[in-house]
């Protein structure tokens, strides 16, 4: 007999990829092909949700470290991993979707046009805080290293962003507009990304706590203190 | 306030006065900068000249820069000298000040180094806007050097030191290479006043990281 909890991760998981099927069999019957970039522009209702949800998670990772910095408890530290790590796999689509982007529209796979240069700053400074962690041996150390890259990096967002927009533009950016169905389809992938986001923070979260509670038993401290 | 002023001109002095006695740092990064400058002249063969090389230049300072903000937190190791600071009726605020002081002392005296070698290097022409480079350049320090005081000191107790700050410090200070730069290539290359949304992207980054690492460094500092 599964648990309760179990349970309702698979109901989760269901209507996420109910949800993802949904998107994607709107996108593919429903969703107007555009003119000038064809085909390639169906990538930006997944690009668009994506780089949303990257922010999402580094504003996650700021509230964690600012918890933590606060109340020095270590599930704050778990949380904040999870939401780095999740950023750091959205930033990968964003940039990937990106890139391809850029191929399709100036023949290019890489451009420092400011928002690919924006986009990979920000991949960047997530996974520096995933690489760095299993540097710091100590757990309170790296937590509260952790903690502190996490509340500069969130912060540093904005002006990466203003800087990238300083870098000067060679090549025009094939800008679309959006129709009423496009704008529809946009909307709707929003529900995929953001609960498949959300569920992968939830499940990364779980599995930090876990471990680390099986590493504070094994050393004989017993976890229930650190619980939280 | 001027309890808090000789704080911090005691605790900086102390700091300029061990290095000035052993004069450990500032002839190792000042080398390893010039060496930088040198391997990436060679390797760019002349391809690069004026105003490009700034970012040749900022690639030394952030080398060097690092290099120099790890040893000045390591002599805090030293004879557990952080404990003996810490146990002084001191506020940690001041602490980071002090830190950070000499840490931009360095960092000029850094800066009087390379800067001429590059300069001469790759026949950057300053005469255009002197006071603008050295004001550009500044006011980028003093935001590298914030962050940099800040991370130095969260790093200071684990065993990994040498690339871990590094790679805390460099994505960090990402908007201060592209803003300065742009900013440098606008008044030399197309001869434009200092100002604009680079110098405020450079003037927002010193603002917001002083007053975080400022608030944070409390947190930071373990004997």
């Amino acid at each position: 007999m599964p648990k309760p909890g179990n349970l309702a991760t698979v109901a989760y998981w269901l209507v996420a990829l109910a949800a993802l099927g949904a998107a994607a069999a709107m996108l593919a019957f429903y969703t107007p092909t555009e003119q000038t970039m064809g085909p390639i522009q169906k990538i930006f209702y997944l690009h668009m949700p994506a780089a949303v949800n990257t922010l999402l998670c580094g504003a996650v990772v700021f509230v964690a470290s600012l918890g933590f910095l606060w109340r020095r408890n270590l599930w704050w530290d778990d949380l904040a991993s999870a939401a780095a790590t999740v950023a750091v796999l959205l930033g990968l689509i964003v940039l990937a979707t990106g890139m391809i982007w850029a191929h399709q529209a100036w023949g290019v796979w890489w451009t420092w046009s400011p928002r690919l240069t924006f986009t990979l700053i920000l991949w960047l400074l997530y996974v520096v805080y995933v690489l760095v962690r299993p540097a710091i041996e100590s757990r309170d150390r790296r937590a509260l290293v952790c903690a502190v890259y996490g509340l500069v990096a969130f912060l540093d967002v904005p002006l990466v962003y203003l800087s990238a927009r300083l870098i000067p533009q060679d090549i025009h950016p094939a800008s679309i507009g959006l129709d009423g169905s496009m704008k529809l389809t946009l909307a709707v992938w929003f529900v995929p990304v953001t609960l498949i986001a959300c569920g992968l923070v939830a499940a990364r979260y779980r599995r930090n706590r876990r471990e680390r509670i099986d590493e504070a038993s094994r050393a004989g401290q017993g976890g229930a203190g650190m619980g939280g | 306030m001027s309890r808090v002023i000789r704080q911090i001109a005691i605790l900086t002095l102390k700091d300029l006065r061990i290095e000035a006695r052993g004069r450990q740092t500032l002839g190792l990064v000042a080398v390893l900068g010039v060496l930088i400058i040198a391997v990436l002249g060679l390797g760019l063969n002349r391809q690069v000249g004026g105003v490009d090389a700034t970012a040749i230049l900022w690639v030394a300072y952030l080398f060097a820069g690092v290099l120099s903000f790890e040893k000045t937190m390591a002599v805090e190791r030293e004879d557990a000298a952080l404990a003996g600071l810490l146990m002084a009726p001191v506020d940690r605020g001041v602490l980071y000040v002090a830190k950070l002081l000499s840490n931009l002392a360095l960092m000029a005296a850094l800066a009087a180094v390379i800067t001429p070698v590059a300069i001469l290097f790759f026949g950057f022409d300053l005469s255009a806007a002197p006071l603008g480079f050295a004001a550009v350049m500044a006011i980028s320090m003093v935001g590298f050097a914030a962050v940099g005081t800040l991370f130095a000191a969260a790093t200071a107790s684990t065993r990994l030191q040498g690339g871990l700050l590094a790679m805390l410090v460099f994505p960090i200070s990402l908007p201060l290479v592209i803003a300065s730069t742009q900013l440098l290539v606008s008044m030399f290359r197309d001869g434009e006043p200092l100002g604009g949304l680079a110098l405020g992207v450079l003037v927002a980054f010193d603002a917001v990281f002083l007053v975080v690492s400022w608030l944070v460094f409390e947190c930071v500092l373990e004997p």
